[in-house]
């Protein structure tokens, strides 16, 4: 059993509550221990790097150190915080300056001080890999009986790759691999790693639209019958802001989109309930029906 | 002795408006750059094939193009790195995305320039001039270091997901030469440089993408500059000015009220008309559990969040 620091992230435990739920049933079943992290704050989402930078690396390293005192490294499920957490990590551990100005701040506020020796993975990692799809194997998956489905990075889990460096940002394999191993068929299409718009929906919401059209079209052109995303953030421009931006770009889409536990999860045929899709904007009817769920 | 089968795109306005692609053969040396191969087409099977460059040194930025879709300096990238990093015996050349091809490989800059003078890329000190030189600090110029290596090669701009999605979006380049002068302790500008990067199609419209730092053939790392320009715009008062600085602004709220992210401030904070009037969606979001909790949440240990943010100070 793998120990991880669990860092859900802000999304995941407010608006899309179903990636929390679904990650934390399938954690045991895919030889992970979750443990929680109470005291952690948002990550900053990227917002308050662009406004404090400072604050921004000495909120982040504070998370850091609380996993370092847990003796285990942090497990993500939100592109933006692994960024963001890894971004800090990688600042302080290449700057032992930095990181002794970073721990003055901490120790005068009562906080621990980092000394740099914890690590940040996505739950995509883990599981894309040799071992982590020998896993899902030993579970005897059902299978995804076929599904035609699109695989949807985002940006920050690739991007920038001296930050992130799991693997190729041009040439990500990660998320097909396990689509594959799970039964299912990859609907390929170029804007895979493109930008959903999330991070300026709210403040512009029409230029964001454009952007998430890529996406959504292209993979509606490649036939997927859903698409699947590591990000509850693209989940939300992708899922909840669809059909905003068929209005915008005078098409329809009607492309459900799955994170990716309840990918996971469909395959090894958990129950729905668990995973919760009311929660979604775009009915996932077709995709339960394709795979006999 | 290596072989390589180029297929570049083409367009020559003087004859036909389409554009079209074709490929050439060539024999090469292992040590070959796509320029290398470029100019040796151009020498001597097609001398019609237009390309722009100068220094072959990666120094003057003019070179820059797609190597199979991916953005490059064209005298940098090494015809053989990527056919093994692609897998393949051709080598696709395009011109970078998000310009006007005038020409073959050759793109309309203009718009780039524009964007590049807007920002005032000068320093603007303020009062008489000293009767000697500004001295600058190793530590207050190293803050500028990595800005001041771009050589203006527009390689961030080709694949910048914000300006495809807004053509009139500053850019990457733009902004990096923007922090470039606005984070120099010679410059005297730093009140209205903040507003001027920061209204519509400014810092804020960056969408994150981070192909910026992706491409820069410089380790310039512009997505960090923009983020660097935020920071001067916070300083400079300008939190309230902009739905984006307002989006940025709730984040802090949060933190300070919570120590996590409180959407019931986020959405009517960082645009309250479109709060107001955006009904249909807020109540299909609330239909699907997406509404925010009217309780607002807190992390344990607050306190400590609660002073490092008075305690930390910026030094952007």
């Amino acid at each position: 059993m793998r120990r991880f620091a669990y860092y859900p992230g802000c999304i995941a435990e407010f608006s899309s509550k179903e990636l929390d739920a679904t990650t934390k049933h399938l954690a045991p079943m895919l030889d992970i221990e979750l443990l929680p992290m109470p005291a952690a704050t948002c990550c900053g989402a990227g917002d308050i790097a662009e406004a404090k930078p400072n604050l921004y690396l000495t909120l982040n390293v504070r998370i850091l150190s609380q996993a370092e005192e847990m003796g285990v490294d942090i497990l993500t499920i939100c592109n933006v915080c692994t960024l963001n957490l890894r971004r800090a990590n990688k600042m302080v551990k290449e700057d032992a300056r930095l990181l002794e100005s970073v721990n003055e701040e901490l120790v005068k506020v009562g906080a621990r001080p980092y000394e740099g020796t914890i690590d940040v993975t996505h739950l995509l990692w883990y599981i894309s890999t040799e071992e982590g799809l020998a896993l899902l194997e030993k579970q005897g998956p059902k299978g995804l009986n076929g599904l035609r489905v699109a695989p949807y990075y985002g940006c920050q889990l690739l991007r920038p790759s001296s930050v992130m460096g799991f693997e190729d940002p041009d040439k990500p394999q990660s998320l097909e691999r396990l689509i594959t191993a799970l039964g299912g068929e990859v609907a390929d299409y170029e804007a895979k790693s493109s930008c959903c718009g999330f991070p300026i929906i709210l403040a512009r919401e029409q230029v964001a639209l454009k952007e998430s059209h890529n996406a959504l079209s292209q993979s509606r052109d490649a036939g997927a019958d859903v698409m699947v995303t590591p990000c509850p953030l693209c989940h939300l421009a992708m899922d909840a802001y669809q059909r905003k931006a068929e209005a915008a770009n005078a098409t329809e889409y009607n492309m459900p989109v799955l994170h990716l536990p309840q990918l996971i999860g469909l395959a090894l045929g958990i129950d729905n309930k668990i995973m919760d899709f009311k929660r979604h904007l775009v009915p996932m009817d077709r995709v339960l029906e394709a795979v006999g769920a | 002795m290596a072989k390589t089968t180029f297929d570049i795109f083409r367009y020559q306005p003087d004859v036909s408006d389409a554009h079209y692609r074709q490929s050439y053969d060539l024999e090469h040396e292992g040590d070959f750059t796509i320029l290398d191969a470029i100019l040796r087409l151009q020498d001597e099977q097609d001398g019609t094939l237009a390309v722009r460059y100068s220094c072959r040194s990666a120094i003057c930025g003019s070179c820059a193009c797609k190597a199979n879709g991916k953005t490059v300096l064209a005298c940098m990238s090494q015809v053989e790195d990527v056919k093994k990093e692609f897998g393949t015996e051709t080598v696709q050349v395009d011109p970078i995305g998000n310009f006007a091809p005038l020409k073959d490989l050759i793109v309309d800059m203009d718009p780039f320039w524009q964007k590049f003078k807007s920002v005032k890329p000068y320093l603007i000190p303020d009062g008489p001039a000293p009767e000697k030189e500004r001295i600058v600090s190793k530590e207050d110029m190293q803050k500028l270091f990595r800005e001041s290596a771009c050589i203006l090669c527009a390689a961030c701009y080709s694949e910048c997901n914000s300006l495809a999605a807004d053509p009139e979006f500053v850019g990457p380049a733009a902004f990096a030469w923007g922090y470039r002068f606005a984070g120099d302790v010679r410059d005297g500008q730093r009140k209205q440089r903040a507003k001027l990067y920061t209204g519509e199609h400014g810092v804020w419209d960056c969408t994150r993408c981070m192909y910026c730092n992706e491409r820069c053939p410089k380790g310039v790392n512009p997505r960090d500059a923009i983020e660097k320009l935020g920071g001067i715009a916070f300083q400079e008062g300008r939190s309230m000015k902009d739905a984006g600085a307002r989006h940025a602004k709730a984040f802090l709220i949060s933190m300070r009220t919570g120590g996590k992210l409180n959407e019931t401030v986020l959405v009517p904070f960082t645009d309250p008309v479109k709060a107001h009037f955006d009904i249909p969606f807020a109540l299909q979001m609330i239909r699907h559990g997406k509404a925010p909790s009217p309780i607002p949440h807190r992390i344990q240990k607050l306190k400590e969040v609660q002073k490092l943010m008075k305690n930390v100070k910026e030094t952007i």
